[in-house]
């Protein structure tokens, strides 16, 4: 029975219905309880935006307050996984990974390669990802090319209520340390989820839209961006297809490439710096392993190459508009390239 | 264990015909980190804070009109802390510290340091010598400071002797005393100790508080908690007032530093015992402890325990091992060696105004 | 036979120094291999630190789990992963105990509770506090043992794992191996509160120091705060003052090190040989019975090269494997 919740309260849902089920799961982050040794109300937060609130109610002492201690309790989660445990550890925003990466890249990511496959560390790191929150420099990257970078860690970022239920269920049952990115500006965003509890395979990309014209390769917060572009375009006449990605890592390059094998023409979109994104990341794959469909260059559009700025007028520029993405997918159809990059005579 | 130190001490000798007297200090910064702090409640003075007693004492001891001391060295970060506390009185420009010059010895880190640092000490003619330590260390130093006074400060665990009293009170009692204000009788008490001798002097140990013999066949972790294990017991004075072995005897018959002999006391299995002690052994550890008998230990009389074998334990500290092949004897010496007396003293320096004069201290010294 | 009077039986003893010596001999037959050249990469050598690992582990199962260093050669052995697997694994073979992935410096067996050598200082500290964490929610009385160096002792991740457990009361023991150097700084001029009990205090646990070349005295004291830890007593910081050989990396000159300083430290400060003196003389053990140890030991040194030797490497198939459980 699907009814509509936020993605903050299917998040919350996930990991109730998984700590029901199974008794090793265990959470831990700042304040993700609230108010331990306070003389208020016990769960006084239930996380810094409420997504854990009422859980501490339902399974008490496996909910822990931690101090301000990333780097000993993310890796106490990831020792505790290694020990048998399934620990999920928040990391209140991905910005603050500077202080416990190395248990994330160097310990828990190469575990299983570094000790010849003998060792399983089951831990899920949730953090919350992303700007328009006016949260400036500090509290709004992404983020998501930096893990996805790592061989031995699964990244996923989610863009709706239903995924992020089915994807964080998956990630909790997952042998393998999984990175899962929540965007702070999706929280409130709505969808149709079932009450019980069901998992979505990582690296099965989603095609939201269908589209023969343009493929829109994208995740996360831009998913939405991209639609609105798509649903701009389509006055046009032009019907863009939109792919969302769910997981970075395992990422989905069957379902990518036959989008641009069908249209030839194609626009990935991060909200990441553009750098080493998964845009260039996307973008470079198809061209080696499909520039025979494409019709014109890959359009990749980010976030420009700067700190997330405070001033809401700048925030909004910083984050990539729907107007940019088909701004991009109309350079594509511009191009006088015909497939294989061989120019039309003109 | 031999020593093979050797230690400059010429450039003290000049030193000591300055002005003023030359006064020792001994800080032990490994005293209190024994397996005391987990079995029992024992608190440990930090590095930091045995440093602040130090400057204490120095800063009393320049009020005084000392002008230099001499001081053990370490590796265990004393000497470091004392020396920003004289570095930054000397970029304040104040007087507040003698100058401090350390022992130009090889650092062991074992207390073999401390014996050596009082026999260059008392070498170099030290008018006293200011000890941070516990039992352990203040044994160290008396094994071998001969007629050279001690001023013990209690920085350790088990602290039976030495005084548990304002190190900057001892300060400016030692300042007092050595620079010849109180009379000899007033300024220093006897006390008493107790030489072991395993195999006819093969083997010497002594100790100032207690020498207990227990079953306990080896030497671990050194500390005295397993109370099943006592079997006789040995005290230069019996305290009810402290903790440690000297409490057992002291709970049974108190007998005073300045008395004339100690206690011996012979215990038994709790469930075969007439008179059980309950005894605050360590700090915060209260146990039940059988006992059998107990008599005067008078001065100068051999005792041979009648115990077979095991560990015999000196102050506290588990330091020797002996089977039935050795042949244990224990003598108690009165006046073994002084202390500084330092409530005497005080109350001396009241009475007499020695505090309380127009001209100030310092216009003495300088 | 004397009466034994020390804490461990006769097997035990025996035990005892069968452990230590097989670490000893492992790390100076890595010495020599190394200068031959015949070991890639890098090896950092535990002689003389047997005592720490062999008194410590004495107290441990299986369930119990330890995080250890680079240095981690000797509480590989002490915890009883196999001898035969870590040489394969420091010659890279494919029988190594780590398949030849992970080498010297990650060599793991969470069979034996080894939660791994690390080449990251300090990090094995959270990971101890994991396993403390497990040992809580399951209610087992197993604990974590995390072992840092005097160095890493400075490191963020190791101080926060000290709040963190005593915070949690976590049955987590912290063993501070001081050998007085960091690579080649001295631990004099590194650690500026100078005592790695205050740093306990200053974080609400308590701290022990022993003489880390002294069995019985690690021994007695890992005795007393493993107990407490087990009982719910929570946690504790030991520091066990040692000395290396050998220098931080095999190939590192130790030029830092006073002149005669190694020599006079494998005369006087020798764990083995103190140990073994200390049991004979009290006539709980015979020198030949020792001597037989000595040369079963080499014995099985000298067959974990040979095999190490002869085993055969990863191939390229190995390299893209266990990367994940599943992809």
């Amino acid at each position: 029975m699907a009814r509509k919740i936020s993605m903050k309260d299917a998040i919350n849902e996930a990991i109730d219905l998984e700590m029901r089920r199974d008794p090793t799961v265990i959470l831990m982050g700042e304040d993700v309880v609230g108010g331990t040794g306070s003389p208020g109300e016990a769960d006084a937060w239930g996380g810094v935006l409420g997504v854990t609130k009422g859980l501490y109610a339902k399974h008490g002492k496996r909910l822990m307050d931690t101090p301000l201690s990333e780097s000993a309790y993310v890796g106490a989660a990831i020792g505790a996984a290694a020990c048998g445990m399934r620990p999920i550890a928040e990391l209140m925003f991905v910005d603050f990974m500077g202080v416990c990466f190395d248990e994330i890249f160097n310990q828990a990511a190469k575990f299983q390669y570094m000790f010849g496959g003998k060792v399983q560390t089951p831990v899920v790191i949730r953090t919350m990802v992303g700007a328009g929150f006016r949260a400036a420099a500090q509290h709004s990257q992404m983020l998501t090319p930096i893990f996805t970078h790592i061989p031995g860690l699964k990244v996923i970022c989610p863009s709706n209520a239903y995924d992020a239920k089915g994807l964080l269920t998956q990630s909790i049952r997952d042998n393998d340390p999984v990175i899962f990115c929540e965007h702070k500006n999706l929280y409130a965003h709505e969808s149709d989820v079932p009450a019980e509890a069901y998992t979505i395979p990582f690296g099965e990309a989603n095609v939201v839209r269908e589209g023969k014209d343009a493929t829109i390769v994208t995740y996360g917060l831009m998913v939405h961006k991209a639609l609105e572009a798509a649903d701009a375009l389509a006055k046009e006449k032009v019907e863009a297809e939109v792919i969302d990605l769910r997981t970075l890592s395992p990422i989905d390059w069957e379902t990518v490439i036959e989008s641009v094998e069908n249209t030839g023409r194609l626009v990935v979109v991060d909200e990441a710096h553009p750098r080493c994104s998964i845009a260039t990341d996307v973008a470079a794959y198809v061209g080696q392993n499909a520039f025979g469909a494409l019709r014109a260059g890959a359009q990749m559009v980010t976030a420009p190459h700067t700190p997330v700025p405070f001033s809401p007028a700048l925030e909004d520029l910083y984050i990539p508009s729907s107007t940019a993405i088909a701004a991009a997918v109309r350079k594509t159809l511009a191009s006088e390239q015909e497939a294989g990059g061989r120019r039309r005579a003109s | 264990m031999k020593s093979t130190a050797t230690i400059d001490i010429v450039g003290f000798a000049e030193i000591a015909q300055g002005n003023s007297p030359l006064v020792g200090i001994i800080a032990n910064p490994v005293s209190a980190r024994d397996i005391r702090r987990v079995i029992a409640n024992a608190s440990s003075l930090q590095i930091a804070d045995r440093a602040n007693i130090v400057l204490r004492v120095l800063a009393c001891l320049r009020a005084c009109g000392i002008g230099d001391v001499v001081m053990m060295p370490e590796t265990g970060g004393i000497g470091r802390h004392v020396d920003r506390g004289l570095a930054r009185a000397r970029n304040l420009g104040e007087q507040q510290f003698p100058n401090v010059h350390y022992l130009p010895m090889r650092v062991g880190g074992t207390v073999d340091d401390t014996h050596q640092a009082t026999k260059a000490m008392v070498r170099a003619g030290v008018a006293a010598i200011v000890v941070l330590g516990g039992d352990g260390t203040h044994r160290a130093v008396a094994a071998h400071c001969g007629v050279t006074p001690i001023a013990g400060i209690s920085t350790g665990t088990n602290n039976a002797f030495p005084d548990h009293g304002e190190p900057t009170i001892t300060g400016l009692a030692v300042g007092l005393t050595v620079t010849g204000r109180i009379p000899d009788e007033i300024a220093f008490v006897a006390n008493k100790r107790i030489d072991v001798s395993i195999n006819h002097g093969a083997v010497r140990e002594i100790a100032l508080v207690d020498v207990a013999l227990v079953a306990e066949g080896f030497v671990g972790a050194r500390a005295l908690w397993r109370t099943e294990n006592f079997r006789e017991l040995f005290v230069t004075f019996a305290d009810p007032a402290v903790i440690g072995m000297s409490a057992i005897a002291g709970l049974l018959e108190p007998v005073t530093r300045a008395e004339s002999g100690g206690l011996a006391v012979r215990m038994a299995p709790l469930a075969q015992s007439r008179t059980v002690v309950q005894a605050p052994i360590g700090p915060g550890l209260v146990s039940s402890i059988g006992i059998r008998d107990w008599r005067r230990m008078p001065g100068e009389v051999p005792f041979v325990p009648g115990v077979a074998d095991g560990s015999i334990a000196l102050d506290g500290e588990r330091e020797l091992s002996f089977s039935e092949r050795d042949q244990v004897v224990l003598t108690l010496k009165d006046r073994a060696f002084r202390t500084v007396n330092v409530s005497g003293v005080m109350r001396y320096a009241a009475k007499e105004g020695l505090l309380c004069s127009t001209k100030a201290l310092l216009d003495a010294a300088e | 036979m004397a009466n034994n009077p020390f804490p461990l039986s006769r097997e035990d003893l025996l035990k005892v120094y069968r452990t230590m010596k097989t670490i000893r001999e492992f790390e100076e037959r890595l010495h020599v291999d190394f200068a031959k050249g015949d070991i890639p990469g890098f090896v950092h050598l535990y002689a003389g630190e047997e005592a720490s690992a062999t008194g410590i582990m004495m107290h441990l199962k299986d369930n119990d789990r330890i995080a250890s260093t680079h240095r981690g050669h000797g509480h590989c052995i002490a915890k009883g992963v196999d001898v035969h697997e870590m040489m394969a694994e420091i010659h890279g073979k494919a029988t190594g105990a780590c398949r030849g992935k992970g080498g010297s410096m990650h060599i793991a067996d969470l069979s034996k509770g080894m939660m791994g050598a690390n080449g990251i200082l300090g990090a094995g500290a959270p990971l101890a506090c994991g396993a403390g964490l497990a040992a809580k929610f399951r209610g087992d009385g197993s604990v974590g043992i995390s072992f840092v160096g005097d160095g890493a002792s400075n490191q963020g991740m190791f101080l926060e794992s000290l709040n963190l457990a005593a915070v949690w009361n976590l049955p987590v023991i912290f063993v501070v191996e001081n050998n007085g150097y960091a690579e080649s700084t001295s631990v004099e001029w590194a650690v500026a509160c100078d005592s790695y009990v205050d740093r306990a205090s200053g974080f609400g646990l308590p701290g022990v120091s022993v003489d880390g070349t002294d069995f019985f005295a690690v021994h007695e004291a890992a005795g007393e705060i493993i107990r407490r830890a087990r009982d719910g007593g929570g946690p504790a910081l030991l520091e066990c003052e040692m000395v290396r050989f050998y220098g931080h990396f095999e190939g590192d000159a130790q030029a830092y090190r006073a002149k005669g300083e190694v020599e006079d430290l494998r005369a006087r400060r020798d764990c083995i040989k103190n140990f073994a003196e200390r049991v004979i003389e009290a006539g709980v053990v015979k020198r030949d019975e020792l001597s037989a140890i000595d040369r079963e030991v080499l014995d099985l040194i000298e067959d974990a090269v040979g095999s190490a030797k002869a085993a055969p490497l990863p191939t390229a198939k190995d390299l893209l494997t266990d990367v994940y459980v599943s992809y």
